[in-house]
């Protein structure tokens, strides 16, 4: 066997599989090269022959290379060489027998990597990119040894490949390898089968006679037919950056400018000169540019058609959180969609608390949609309640299977406070939710949030992806009220090049299908169908609600009405319209109101109206699911478009069917049967009217899901943040079930006496919760597993005391509370960004993992830790400075007084024995923030100035 | 890539100008360009944008917003900022055949349009620009590049304006080979002798077209196709042959006495006769070799850039006084709400010849609202005075369009020895259209067979810039040239790389 440590590999590495020899090993090289005008299918064919040939010869290395293109030859398509011989050999059983590398001047791009390994290719040489990096070199335009520069180049594709592979959940190079996990989109079906066999493309495309073409095409501006000079540089493509001349975009100046121009003036005039270039009849960039609509023979008078005012209550802005964009950006969306009932989305940073409040200028600034996404930043009691919507965020449309990323100079202080973490460090979310590893988890998650505001929708945002149809059925089973999904094409600036241009597909795919899917299984009724990613006109909407949506989201051209002209920039906190940035001179800039935002969605209900009319649909319900108004275009059956096949989209077996979305088709969560409803609530009722403390006792059982979730609900409707800690005590005894104490607030206390399920104190908002095991347990405390997996993810404050083990994953994403616990799983703290967690026993593998905030404390007695713990972003430390020790002393002296721990009461009496012993563990970032916040703090500043001053100093 | 911050951080910042009173003392042009240092961080200022509205060349209310030639700004901007000269020239030229016209003459439409200015200062595209091409020409990079291969088509350029020299430059590097033929007696068109020295110095021009001499085109001057060249013989010598003959009537003025007054002319007669002048003369005017404003009372009627060249010529002839009528009000002099980025903005500007006519006399020459509604002569039948008249806007009841009516009452005589009717031009000459036999427009302008061609209706026969569009800018006549070129190397050889 031969080992390589990267599979791209430097030319060098090639030149040495080559000329090996070693008894076993033979590499021969094919070529993937013809003749120019012969054949491209031929030329596939006779690669097999050559395949056949060199390993009949007993070559076990085949090496595909397309060197030698010149006047005469030109190369097949990289990715298709290696899809077509992958194909070929595992056709012929021979693939096992031997490795194919490609030796290719065509792949650059991490995507490029991706889909070579993903379709065979067991390592790659992209001599052109590199000997491009050498160009750069040797021009003065890079300054940087070779060597050192392709090894880096190498290394950042690998890393790529490795994020990608992630995504897809998978942890080993080898295991993508060959894998094909794609979804075309524009191939046509006899390529497919053909070469890339099992792939998903859905809606044809390409032949192999077109990429014959294109191929011949790049190859004559090369080398011009009749040998005249031809220009060498290099094309803007404009695929990321626009350039005018070049590849199409949908928002291009003239676009922008219009859009901008007639928000602003209120122009309905000039709103539809832009729709009209967004919906230019010949130009069609999108799969809906493909659709047309099959007018009935009479439509109906625009005044029947239901009112403006009605249909925007349908409209809600995109997910875009307070941190991505600045205040007044955020501020300014939630203000114009609460003027017109519409939703506004807070996104996934937490909202400041004023908002949840009319404001004293009598606007409305609160989200009435608030999402819940991995990260959990700042998903507190208020902040849920406060919601008249809940999001979860499964995944996001333009870049699937990835989190949220805030870089860490857009993390200023103010950001920090919303989001519970520390300035000036970067904010990952996690790719996954920890809480869901099964649609059983994410119905769990949606019933803890349906207690933790049980009069606000549950929704979910999916991802438009082959299978969103099976999927959508198990959130709809799981009691989401609203199913969203989001399509490739809306925009992050901030998000990876390679997920914002070959992740995610198009929502057209996917809505249909979800719908479709629905309507199948009789769930349709059941929920709502929310739908987005570049809507731009009213066109696109009326072709979304026939496709089945009934809600619609925008995101992009709400913050191009704000100013937004797609810098870009998003990741760099350089927006110069104050947009997507923090930077207070630059958020000066700012120059969009809500009348702007309102002017558009007010526009494009307009516009949809106009449609609806000549449809011949009253209400957008009337509308909802209707295929049958939808055609092809007429100019798009022949031709280059007529080879893409809409069937997927348009062929509807239930598009005369109604779809009535009533109240009384909606999931029962029967919240009535509860322990809260039944017990806790009506018993508190009166001390909660009369703000008195009170206290109770119940006996539970492991059924009795989110319990004191109702009763932090109500608490935090009545006092907010307000009340004092413990002054509502419930003492329960049995087993807790799922999600116990999840999002309580502060002044709720729950004493359990036995033994919980996982979940144990999900976004802990500021309650207590105490556990320990029964009086009449003869284990050994500190060495039983009392609480399951997930305890405590995305707690925001309060206190957890646990007398005994936690399972997997404790504490993931806590950002405030203190817990103790007397042992852990893996990944205990996992992306903790602060809070205080100790330890009095041992933990598992990959403690502190993305840790970027709080603080650990282990009692590592066997000192053993440091080959647990994930040091890539923390330090591991003794415990010396006096304040921490007082801190560990008063946490542990806490604990033992609420749960009579043995253990913590042996650490505590003997605790200068023990001192030694504990390990801090402290994120760098963190530990260099703090530190200079106290040195400006001792300069005399506040401790916001002191933030700030810190911040500043070292982030910007 | 570049510099995030930059425009944060640096100041626009523009090459110097001579002083007023300094450089009216001659015909030179008159900046000094920003040390390197300075040109580097003033290309730091671009904030490479995901959408540069600065190259996109759209047209908003009839209004050109950015590069019509689609330059690559951003992209060059960067490479001036990184101190990369020579990959910064290869993408520059990459759109563009005449950088060193286009950073001296065009309005940079570019920074209007540059998402900077949105708040604050534009990035200073176009003395980037300029830095760009004269680094270029001072290392050797702009030198000729003859084609390697011939395709043996011949092909005949009738004008030497700036969209002739582009379709010239671009068809010649396609291996055509191209003759290019001009009526005066020196390359260049408008850019020879409708634009001052002082805006664009003739070795300029000279300087690139003998670049393009040593890449083979053949240049032919007094050449007056349909007049001493017959159309017919160039015809049948070239497989293709393109007007780009401009816009070149001067659009009159309509007021009593105008057919007999002496010393009444057309601004581009005084400016190419100004330019000749000099340049027969080793730079120096010599009395009677040109039309002369010294020591005269000058009007001039007309706002527009031609206008202040007039105004400037003027000043250095020595006039005794200098007057710019301009029929429509005083634009504000910041954009109005109505007319946003990235419109072109409606402004007033103040240019150099204006500037300069403040220096001198101590007031702007502008005078708004107002025209010459009579020319009075002395008795030798040379101008002696004008009647000015005030005008007001009216809208036409039959057309609903606004029109400038002159105000009873309002007349009022004004000295005036030389009058200078700067209103722009209207269409293509016919001597030329009628020898060539090609379709016109409504407007006199050569019509194309379709919107997206530049085929006239005479096979063989393509045209471009001004004499196709009607009057413009030499950007867009540049870009004419270059999308003419690859359409005629397209009827030619069946396809283009171009």
């Amino acid at each position: 066997m031969l080992q390589i440590n990267n599979p791209i590999l430097t030319t060098t590495d090639l030149m040495k599989i080559k000329s090996m020899k070693v008894p076993g090993l033979k590499a021969e090289t094919v070529p993937i090269i013809y003749y120019k005008n012969t054949s491209l299918e031929k030329a596939i064919e006779h690669l097999f022959v050559e395949v056949d040939r060199v390993n009949r010869e007993g070559a076990n290395i085949i090496i595909l290379s397309d060197r030698g293109v010149d006047e005469n030859h030109v190369a097949i398509p990289s990715l298709l060489a290696v899809a077509a011989v992958q194909r070929h050999l595992v056709q012929t059983k021979k693939r096992t027998s031997l490795s194919v590398i490609l030796e290719s001047g065509e792949p650059r791009e991490v995507h490029h990597f991706a889909t070579l390994l993903g379709y065979g290719a067991s390592a790659i040489n992209p001599y052109l990119a590199q000997e491009t990096i050498a160009e750069l070199i040797e021009k003065g335009q890079l300054k940087k040894d070779v060597h050192a520069a392709v090894d880096a180049y190498n290394e950042a594709v690998i890393n790529g490949i490795i994020k990608i592979a992630s995504k897809m959940g998978i942890s080993t190079v080898q295991s993508y390898q060959g894998a094909k996990i794609f979804e075309a989109i524009g191939i046509s079906t006899d390529v497919i089968d053909k070469y890339f066999t099992g792939t998903i493309s859905r809606i044809g495309g390409i032949t192999l006679k077109d990429i014959e073409e294109q191929v011949d095409m790049q190859h004559s501006q090369a080398f011009d037919p009749l040998d005249l000079d031809v220009d060498e540089t290099l094309d803007s493509r404009g695929q990321h950056k626009m350039r005018s001349g070049a590849e199409e975009h949908l928002y291009n100046p003239a676009t922008i400018h219009l859009l901008q121009l007639s928000t602003r003036t209120g122009d309905y005039n000039t709103f539809k000169e832009y729709t009209s270039l967004v919906n230019e009849e010949d130009n069609i960039r999108n799969l809906r540019g493909l659709i047309d609509f099959n007018y009935p023979k009479k439509g109906i008078s625009i005044d029947e058609v239901e009112s403006v005012d009605s249909i925007v209550k349908r409209f809600k802005t995109g997910a875009m959180s307070y941190g991505s964009i600045s205040k007044e950006a955020h501020e300014t969306m939630a203000i114009a969609m609460n003027m017109l009932h519409g939703k506004s989305n807070s996104g996934e940073g937490g909202e400041e608390d004023e908002r949840y409040e009319i404001g004293p200028d009598g606007l409305n600034r609160c989200s009435a949609i608030k999402q819940v996404a991995s990260g959990r930043f700042g998903v507190t009691s208020k902040y849920l309640v406060s919601a008249k919507e809940i999001q979860i965020k499964m995944a996001q449309g333009a870049k699937p299977g990835e989190g949220g990323h805030l870089p860490g100079k857009k993390v200023y202080p103010w950001i920090a406070k919303t989001r519970l973490s520390t300035p000036g460090v970067a904010l990952i979310s996690p790719p996954p939710h920890h809480d869901i590893y099964s649609i059983e988890d994410l119905a769990e998650l949606i019933y803890d949030l349906k207690n933790a505001n049980k009069d606000a929708r549950i929704s979910v945002k999916l991802v438009s992806e082959a299978g969103v149809g099976t999927i959508a059925s198990g959130v709809a089973k799981a009691g989401a009220q609203v199913i969203l999904i989001s399509g490739y094409d809306g925009g992050t600036g901030a998000a990876p090049k390679s997920s914002i241009h070959n992740a995610g597909l198009p929502w057209e795919l996917g809505l249909a299908e979800a719908h479709q899917t629905l309507m199948m299984n009789g769930l349709r009724n059941k929920v709502v169908i929310e739908t987005d990613g570049k809507l731009m006109s009213g066109r696109d909407v009326a072709i979304a609600c026939a496709l089945g949506a009934e809600e619609f989201g925008f995101a992009t051209a709400p913050l191009v009405t704000m100013g937004c002209v797609m810098m870009r920039v998003c990741n760099l906190d350089t927006c110069p319209v104050g947009v997507a940035t923090q930077n207070p001179e630059l958020r000066k800039r700012f120059s969009g109101k809500p009348e702007y935002v309102v002017n558009f969605m007010r526009f494009i209900a307009e516009e949809l109206r106009e449609y609806m009319a000549q449809l011949g649909c009253k209400t957008v319900d009337e509308l909802c699911g209707r295929t049958d108004l939808l055609k092809v275009k007429d100019n798009c059956k022949n031709g280059a478009y007529g080879k893409v096949d809409m069937s997927a989209v348009l062929n509807n077996p239930f598009e005369g069917e109604k779809i009535s979305y009533e109240n009384k088709n909606v999931y029962n969560f029967e919240l009535e049967k509860t322990v809260d409803e039944k017990i806790l609530l009506k018993k508190l009722s009166s001390a909660i009217k009369a703000g008195k403390p009170s206290e109770l006792t119940v006996d539970i059982s492991n059924t009795d899901r989110s319990l004191g979730t109702l009763l932090g609900a109500e608490l935090t409707r009545h006092f907010g943040e307000s009340l004092e800690e413990d002054t509502y005590r419930v003492n329960c005894h049995g087993a807790g079930g799922q999600s116990f104490g999840a999002f309580i607030p502060k002044g709720l206390t729950l004493e359990l006496e036995g033994d919980s399920n996982d979940y144990f104190g999900k976004g802990l908002s500021g309650g207590k919760l105490i556990v320990y095991p029964s009086k009449e347990a003869t284990y050994k405390q500190d060495e039983n597993i009392i609480i399951g997996n997930v305890a405590l993810y995305g707690a925001t404050s309060g206190k957890a005391f646990i007398n005994g083990v936690a399972g997997e994953r404790f504490a993931v994403r806590n950002s405030g509370a203190t817990a103790v616990v007397e042992g852990c799983g893996d990944h205990g703290c996992e992306y903790m960004t602060g809070g205080c967690v100790v330890v009095l026993g041992t933990t598992g593998k990959n403690f502190a993992a993305g840790m970027s905030g709080g603080i650990a404390y282990v009692l590592d007695e066997d000192a053993t830790l440091y080959k647990r713990l994930n040091k890539s972003m923390v330090s591991l430390e003794t415990v010396t400075d006096k304040y921490d020790v007082l801190e560990l002393k008063e946490i542990i002296k806490e604990h033992v007084k609420a749960t009579g721990s043995v253990k913590g009461k042996e650490v505590y009496e003997n605790f200068s024995e023990y001192l030694p012993k504990f390990k801090r563990i402290v994120p760098f970032d963190y530990k260099k923030m703090m530190q200079t916040i106290v040195q400006m703090e001792e300069k005399g500043l506040s401790s916001e100035q002191a933030q700030i001053e810190a911040f500043n100093l070292l982030c910007r | 890539m570049g510099k995030p911050t930059g425009f944060l951080e640096y100041e626009r910042k523009e090459a110097s100008a001579v002083s007023p009173l300094c450089r009216i003392k001659n015909f030179n042009e008159f900046h000094t360009p920003l040390s390197k240092e300075e040109q580097q961080k003033q290309a730091a200022r671009c904030m490479e944008c995901g959408v540069p509205f600065c190259q996109a060349g759209m047209t908003i209310k009839g209004m050109t917003s950015g590069c019509p030639l689609n330059n690559l700004i951003p992209e060059w901007n960067d490479l001036v900022y990184q101190g990369n000269y020579e990959m910064a020239y290869r993408r520059l030229h990459k759109t563009s055949n005449f950088p060193e016209f286009t950073c001296r003459v065009c309005p940079a439409l570019c920074e209007k349009a540059c998402t900077c200015g949105l708040n604050g200062d534009a990035v200073s595209t176009k003395e980037n620009e300029m830095a760009i091409i004269e680094y270029a020409y001072a290392n050797g990079l702009a030198e000729a590049k003859p084609p390697k291969v011939r395709t043996g088509k011949k092909v005949a350029v009738i004008g030497s304006g700036p969209s002739g020299l582009a379709v010239a430059d671009q068809l010649n590097r396609r291996g055509h080979s191209v003759t290019v033929y001009e009526r005066n007696d020196k390359v260049g068109g408008l850019l020879r002798y409708g634009i001052p020295n002082m805006k664009l110095e003739k070795q300029i021009i000279d300087r690139k077209v003998k670049v393009m001499e040593q890449e083979g085109i053949s240049f032919i001057v007094n050449a007056n196709v349909g007049d001493n060249v017959k159309a017919s013989d160039v015809l049948s010598k070239y497989d293709a042959v393109i007007l780009c003959c401009g816009s070149s009537n001067p659009r009159d003025i309509v007021a009593t006495g105008r057919k007999e007054a002496k010393g009444i002319y057309f601004a581009v007669d005084f400016l190419t006769s100004t330019t000749k002048c000099l340049w027969a003369n080793n730079m120096q005017l010599v009395d009677g070799q040109y039309i002369s404003a010294k020591g005269k009372d000058v009007i001039i009627i007309g706002g527009g850039d031609t206008g202040n060249d007039c105004v400037g010529t003027a000043i250095r002839h020595g006039c005794k006084s200098v007057t710019q009528l301009e029929m429509m009000p005083k634009a504000p002099d910041e954009r109005a709400e109505s007319n946003p980025w990235p419109q072109w903005p409606l402004v007033c500007k103040t240019d150099y010849g204006q500037q300069e006519a403040v220096a001198k006399f101590g007031h702007d020459p502008r005078i708004y609202t107002t025209t010459v509604k009579e020319f009075k002569t002395d008795k030798n039948g040379n101008l002696k005075s004008v009647v000015l008249v005030s005008l007001e806007s009216q809208v036409d009841k039959k057309t609903g369009r606004k029109m400038m009516v002159p105000v009873e009452g309002t007349e009022k005589e004004v000295p005036c020895q030389l009058c200078l009717i700067a209103a722009g031009f209207l269409g293509a000459q016919d001597y030329v259209t009628k020898a060539f036999k090609v379709d016109v427009d409504g407007r006199t302008n050569v019509s194309s067979v379709n919107t997206n061609s530049f085929a006239t209706s005479v096979k063989k026969v393509f045209t471009a810039g001004d004499m196709h569009t009607g009057q413009s800018l030499v950007v867009k006549a540049i870009r004419q040239g270059r999308d003419c070129a690859r359409e005629v190397d397209e009827y030619l050889m069946g396809y283009s790389n171009l």
